[in-house]
């Protein structure tokens, strides 16, 4: 189908001032939170702005009549280049779906549109008494949606689980052009968990168009706990004691030196500037229960070496630590003109092996690398700072990164915690997961999407379609002897 | 035995020399016997089985301690049962981690002992611990009443590894507690009743054992403040792990006994917050209640031991169980439906319900061995609330119909899931949703 025949047909769905196909209009969809180093420039042909499930079954339709792929997209703010338009063709922007449909009370949850801003649902419900679990950092501006494609996690996701745990159905727009919704209020509907296996998968099986989200009921009492320590590693000590001590905070949060300089610097959160680690740990539930756990937390923290522990006793207290926390990589401006962020996740026992290695390879690579992470469950966030204009700058910090994911691997863990694997990490996915491993996801996919026009080119490695991984794994098996493929 | 047939057990006999065999009468499911039972001892032995079974066509039921056989549709074809008991090493096991990784034959019991030496559990409820398999709990996957608190069984699940009947070995997810590393394979093969892959190894998040517990066991005279005083404990701040309101014939059966209605609530806490938590919640409950007894740590492990046990599947005879889908707020007028269904066909009704989710659990039972007013119930049941699934029932119950009820959303992609990972038809043919 020619350009502006699609155009034509997408604008009768939308109308006009839901189609951008000039390519000014078309920049900012070309870029997401990921490095252009990494990701590339990916431009669409046409970015559509859709209003309802209905006019989003109408665009995936055209495109799949036209042949042409669809790649999702909510505020853009992804690490991994989940959104971007890896094939081109048509972007689906979500973010006039903004409706919050319903807020049932007795029955928690809430029904909305995917470009609900994931901090304005909490805001919203938090007066009646409910929250919206899942808080990424970005939580000012990501979108309910894109929490669903990548499985957001966030501080608080240590005691109240990641989004998956939070989603009880979608009504989504699957690639065939049929809209159904899966799951529901009633737990265990009967067939396969379609809404488990959607969350999480990159907007590469469906387009969610409407998302029944768990409310969790607001904490009677929360504490939250700032406790400074000399160096990380006796701060990441004291992340396993508490662990193991059975305490299960609802946040447990690690900033290193270079980290609580910047942020002092850009928002006097209110850090102590001189320590080598600062553990940020929050606490809630009953009343009873908090304080009984804040004083073993402290107790725990003083014996691992920690000079100065204090405890945030008002709402606005909290929220300035909190702040601080949550802003720390726009603060990194304030230490370099760029930063790399990585993500990746081990087993909380590796963390202080795994920093001292994340520290060796700051020294290798001659990059200052800024940590600030979620230590209560061992996803890493290192920072690596650098000048894009330097040359041999941007070559290194990828080597760095890289270098990160095989020590993670290593160790025990995996690629990605909670940003995704999107086009960065395909290529990587491999160092986790074997061709037999790979070949099962492939079947996921192509159940879903046999003609894989759905977001191309994510999660999988470059260069091969689920179909050729499919194809290749059988023609493994035939040659392998004994084995036998009916 | 069709001579095709028999040529294809023996082929796959032949392949499969070295994995030991079992009786087949100890397998049968729905009343049916396999012609062949096995029981391999490794992850090859059950790769060799399914891609002998796959090649020849046999149709392979997997079986894990068997406390939910009866669970499923009637079985198209059964020629192979696949005892996966001896794959039950727990594989790595880092307390401090808080993760486990274990095969699939491992009971729950006995993984919840080896968690327990240091202090850790895997929160999830089963009617028969000592029997039932971790493999069989993900593949049936049935969550009981502590994912109030603990979250359902399926959120605990940080990785798994399965084999698909073409012989291929897939692992997914891994052992961090938070990742997003590929698909969710986890949650595609959780509660697929075996239909897409067999489960060999699942990789859990486990928790610290709260350092003390107890249970709240309130009896009513009625539905209606009964079920008050459990919404009047879910809109307050108060955090039971669990509240489950049993009717007489439920109670009756856990041996607990008394009133017309038991609402029984589980506190889990450390020590000083537990009993404040026990007392906050008696206070707001009691009211209404004809009498209220608060049960400490054994004696409240042992009440929710009899409750779970109270849910066991087995044995069918005279009787259907089903599970009713409601949202919280719509328990009443499910159970109201439910009652009156049964007292319709001049049935008795025990009736568990989990007022946390809003599933809700019901035994109908006949007083004689007829089967047509077992049929007429659950027909008239199975489009009662948003979804009805019979768990169990008389063979002659589950002929002519679906036991997952109609057809749900999005069952082309299940459809071409099933084609996709199965596309022999080796796995529990016929007895998913849909007879897939």
């Amino acid at each position: 189908m020619r350009a502006t025949a699609l155009r034509e047909r997408l604008e009768a769905v939308v109308g006009r001032d839901g189609v951008f196909s000039d390519p000014s209009d078309l920049l900012l969809y070309q870029y997401d939170a990921s490095d252009e180093a990494i990701a590339g420039i990916n431009r669409p042909d046409v970015v559509v702005l859709p209003r309802t499930a209905e006019q989003v079954a109408a665009i995936v339709r055209i495109a799949r009549e036209a042949g042409v792929p669809v790649t999702p997209r909510g505020a853009g703010t992804g690490l991994a280049g989940g959104a971007l338009a890896a094939r081109g063709g048509i972007m689906i922007v979500l973010t006039r779906m903004t409706r919050v449909v319903e807020i049932n009370q007795d029955d928690r949850y809430a029904i909305v549109e995917p470009g609900v801003i994931n901090l304005d649902l909490s805001q919203t419900t938090k007066p009646l008494g409910y929250f919206f679990a899942p808080d990424p950092s970005s939580q000012r501006s990501c979108t309910i949606g894109g929490n669903i494609a990548n499985n957001s996690g966030g501080p608080h996701c240590l005691k109240y689980g990641v989004t998956s745990n939070h989603i009880l159905g979608l009504e989504v727009v699957l690639p065939s052009g049929e809209v159904i919704w899966t799951g529901g209020a009633a737990p265990e509907a009967p067939g396969i968990d379609l809404t488990g296996v959607l969350v999480g998968s990159e907007g590469t099986l469906g387009i969610v168009t409407k998302a029944m989200v768990r409310l969790t009921r607001n904490p009677e009492a929360v504490n939250v706990l700032v406790s400074a320590f000399p160096e990380i590693e006796a701060a990441s000590h004291a992340v396993s004691a508490i662990i193991a001590a059975g305490v299960l905070p609802a946040a447990l949060e690690m900033m290193d030196a270079l980290t609580i300089r910047a942020v002092e610097a850009a928002y006097h959160a209110g850090y102590p500037e001189d320590a080598g680690a600062v553990l940020l740990v929050e606490i809630d539930g009953l009343a009873e229960a908090v304080a009984e756990s804040s004083d073993m937390i402290v107790t725990i923290c003083r014996q691992h070496g920690a000079s100065d522990v204090r405890v945030a006793t008002t709402a606005e207290e909290r929220a300035l630590l909190w702040q601080g926390r949550k802003a720390a990589f726009g603060a990194m401006g304030r230490l370099a003109p760029n930063y790399y962020l990585q993500d990746t996740v081990v087993p909380r026992t590796k963390l202080p092996a795994t920093l001292r290695r994340v520290e060796e390879i700051s020294r290798d690579y001659k990059l200052q690398i800024a940590n600030v992470f979620h230590a209560g469950d061992g996803n890493l966030h290192p920072l690596i700072l650098f000048d894009r204009y330097r040359l041999g700058d941007i070559e290194r910090v990828l080597n760095a990164g890289t270098e990160m994911l095989h020590w993670s691997v290593n160790a025990g863990g995996a690629i990605s915690g909670e940003h995704g694997i999107g086009l960065e990490k395909r290529d990587h996915i491999a160092l986790i997961f074997t061709p037999d491993d790979l070949a099962a996801m492939a079947g996921l996919k192509l159940s879903f999407d046999p003609l894989q026009y759905f977001n191309p080119e994510k999660v999988f490695p470059a260069g091969f379609s689920c179909g050729e991984i499919a194809a290749l794994k059988q023609q493994a098996l035939l040659d392998k002897p004994g084995m036998h493929v009916a | 035995m069709s001579p095709e047939l028999a040529a294809s057990l023996m082929n796959v006999e032949s392949r499969t020399g070295g994995v030991p065999r079992r009786d087949v009468e100890a397998y049968r499911v729905d009343g049916l016997a396999p012609s062949l039972a096995l029981a391999p001892a490794s992850m090859d032995q059950v790769r060799d089985v399914l891609a002998a079974a796959a090649e020849t066509g046999a149709a392979v039921v997997p079986w894990g301690g068997g406390t939910q056989m009866c669970f499923g549709n009637l079985p198209e074809a059964y020629d192979i049962a696949l005892d996966l008991r001896g794959l039950n090493d727990i594989v790595e096991y880092e307390p401090d981690d808080l993760t486990v990784a274990v095969q699939a034959g491992c009971t729950l019991a006995e993984l919840n002992r080896r968690l327990g030496e240091y202090g850790e559990m895997l929160p999830v409820d089963a009617t028969d611990p000592e029997r039932a398999t971790i493999g069989g709990l993900v593949a049936s996957g049935f969550s009981g009443p502590r994912r109030l608190g603990y979250g359902s069984f399926r959120d605990l699940i940080i990785g798994i590894t399965a084999v698909l009947p073409g012989g291929l070995v897939a692992k997914a997810g891994g052992m961090v507690v938070k990742n997003v590393t590929g698909f969710d394979m986890m949650r595609l093969y959780h509660g697929s009743l075996g239909s897409l892959a067999v489960i060999v190894q699942v990789n859990f998040k486990v928790l610290p054992r709260p350092r003390a517990e107890r249970t709240i066991v309130a009896h009513y005279p009625a539905l209606e403040p009964a079920f008050d005083a459990a919404m009047t404990v879910r809109r307050s701040q108060l955090l039971p792990t669990a509240i489950t309101l049993l009717n007489a014939g439920a109670a009756d059966r856990a041996d607990i006994g008394g009133s017309a209605w038991t609402l029984i609530l589980r506190c889990e806490a450390p020590p000083v917050a537990v009993v404040r938590l026990a007392t906050r919640i008696s206070d707001a409950i009691s009211t209404q209640a004809l009498a209220l007894d608060v049960l400490e740590e054994s004696g409240s492990e042992q009440i929710w031991t009899r409750i779970n046990q109270a849910l066991a599947a087995e044995p069918v005879e005279r009787e259907i169980r089903v599970r009713l889908g409601s949202a919280p707020s719509e328990i009443p007028a499910a159970l109201n439906a439910i009652t009156s269904v049964a007292s319709e066909h001049g049935l008795h009704v025990s009736l568990t319900v989990d007022c946390g989710s809003g599933l809700l659990y019901g035994r109908l039972a006949a007083e004689s061995d007829e089967v047509e007013p077992l049929r007429r119930a659950w027909s008239a049941l199975a489009s009662l609330a948003r979804h009805a699934t019979l768990l169990a029932a008389p063979s002659a119950v589950k002929q002519g119909t679906d036991v997952f009820g109609p057809e749900p959303a999005g069952f082309a992609v299940m459809r071409s899931l099933k084609d996709q990972f199965d596309p022999n038809r080796v796995l529990n043919r016929g007895r998913f949703v849909g007879r897939l």
